[in-house]
């Protein structure tokens, strides 16, 4: 019995140390499996597609880990908010996918008229699907209990992580 | 266009620096009057009020204490100074968080008698505001003048800048009162509403955005894409001297104006006056969100009934 455990655990070990690999090898920190967006299982090529998406046109003001901009909670001399961090030390994980797509595509000002902030509306400059890639990229860097709380906020919201 | 604003900003900067010069002045000038043994206990500047279950803790002049029927018993106020602001939390009988005129925040777990400073960390400014998470009664906010919104998970031990101040008429406001709102945001936790001295604003506790109050929650804004017009908004541009939720019931708020005595039932969107006699400060009773009192121009008034009728309670 305790053989047959063994067994089990070593073969368990092997697998999830393949399955990270595999992500690893694919941009993602952690099993793409975990990762939804939307409503539909996140894949690795998804992943390694929102990594480089993310790299070219948001780590210069969010930063190349995640981490936005220094000193992100205090106002910029022209009242605007600095790009805040993806990580889990940020506020993204708090919003639905479908209000971080909105936000993505539109810009903040595009979804709450008359709020000013430098975030581009990139629906000119992404696909849909570049958005979504780059939105499942952020949410497979945060940890698990950041993860679970998105998730429980975005089936709120109807979407059904 | 431009010239109006200016003109409108060059007012408010004249109007707040002669605030905070003055502040400074009396409290500098009352420190040096007296004797140096009696320097802690009256240092109760107030106008701040809070319920404490059924008793009242009340800071005007002095900080005082009424439990009923007996009457108002002088406290011993905080040795680190005087109080400007006052929260309570209704799972947590007997403790009593104050900001203090000098800065930081103190904090008693028998009803005021005693005080313990809890200000490590915190900016050395006077503390506006001050209210407990409606959800977690250790979580506390404080408002620092001229710097933001803090906020400490440890009852005050530690504290960490939750949030810079709101962005209204072109510049960073500060906070004159604070309130820990239980009503889902949408966003996995609740809203902190806030008094500034243009108006009310919230911002979610994920610290996302000041936003003007709207119906629904955060979502349906984000959704819509429009926000919904208030049908009833606070007077536009007054001075937010005191704001409440009730404890057990969050969406019936309480706002003490110039103007006088405000109430909403539907969160802040559909406000009613109460009362047209000027308000320094509001508390809203634990349990019972009829029971509302208040320190105005002509001293501390009551209502059982939401504001229908009031009554003088009696000074200490």
């Amino acid at each position: 019995m305790r053989r047959n455990v063994i067994i089990l655990s070593a073969i368990a070990v092997s697998g999830l140390g393949a399955i990270a690999a595999f992500a690893q090898s694919h941009g993602g920190g952690v099993q793409s499996q975990d990762v939804t967006f939307l409503g539909q299982p996140v894949t690795g090529e998804q992943i390694a597609l929102g990594q480089k998406v993310y790299a070219q046109n948001c780590a210069s003001c969010h930063g190349a880990n995640l981490e936005g901009q220094p000193n992100w909670k205090r106002r910029l001399e022209n009242g605007r908010m600095p790009a805040p961090p993806h990580d889990e030390s940020g506020h993204t994980w708090h919003h639905s996918d479908q209000d971080l797509f909105a936000i993505t595509k539109l810009g903040v000002g595009g979804v709450v008229p008359g709020y000013e902030s430098d975030m581009l509306a990139f629906g000119e400059i992404l696909s849909d699907e570049e958005i979504a890639a780059v939105l499942a990229f952020i949410k497979s860097t945060w940890p698990e209990r950041q993860r679970d709380v998105q998730a429980r906020i975005t089936a709120k919201d109807g979407g059904g992580s | 266009m431009k010239d109006i604003n200016m003109t409108t900003m060059a007012k408010y900067s004249t109007r707040l620096s002669r605030r905070a010069f003055l502040g400074a002045m009396a409290a500098g000038a009352g420190l040096i009057g007296l004797p140096f043994s009696l320097r802690a206990a009256p240092a109760a500047a107030g106008p701040a009020i809070a319920f404490d279950g059924d008793a009242l803790i009340r800071a005007r002049d002095t900080l005082s204490r009424s439990d009923g029927a007996g009457g108002w018993i002088e406290l011993s106020a905080p040795e680190a100074g005087g109080i400007i602001s006052l929260a309570t939390h209704p799972a947590r009988p007997g403790r009593i968080v104050a900001g203090l005129t000098g800065g930081g925040v103190a904090l008693s777990e028998d009803g005021g008698h005693r005080w313990e400073a809890r200000s490590q960390g915190l900016p050395d400014a006077p503390v506006t505001a001050v209210t407990v998470a409606a959800a977690e009664s250790d979580t506390i906010y404080a408002a620092i003048r001229g710097d933001g919104l803090w906020k400490s998970e440890d009852a005050g031990r530690s504290w960490a800048l939750a949030m810079d101040r709101p962005w209204l008429a072109d510049a960073e406001r500060d906070l004159t009162a604070l309130a820990s709102v239980d009503l889902a945001t949408g966003m996995g936790g609740i809203w902190i509403y806030a008094g500034t001295e243009l108006g009310l604003t919230r911002v979610p506790d994920c610290f996302c955005r000041w936003q003007e109050v709207q119906p629904g929650d955060a979502m349906d804004a984000l959704a819509s894409g429009q926000p919904a017009p208030s049908q009833a908004p606070l007077p536009e541009g007054e001075t937010i001297n005191g704001l409440v939720s009730a404890a057990s019931l969050p969406t019936r708020l309480y706002a003490a104006l110039p103007s006088g005595i405000w109430e909403s039932q539907d969160a802040g969107v559909v406000w009613s006056q109460i009362s047209g006699t000027g308000a320094l400060a509001v508390a809203v009773h634990p349990t019972n969100a009829d029971r509302v009192v208040a320190i105005t121009g002509e001293g501390l008034v009551e209502s059982r009934d939401g504001g229908a009728n009031w009554t003088a309670l009696a000074r200490a």
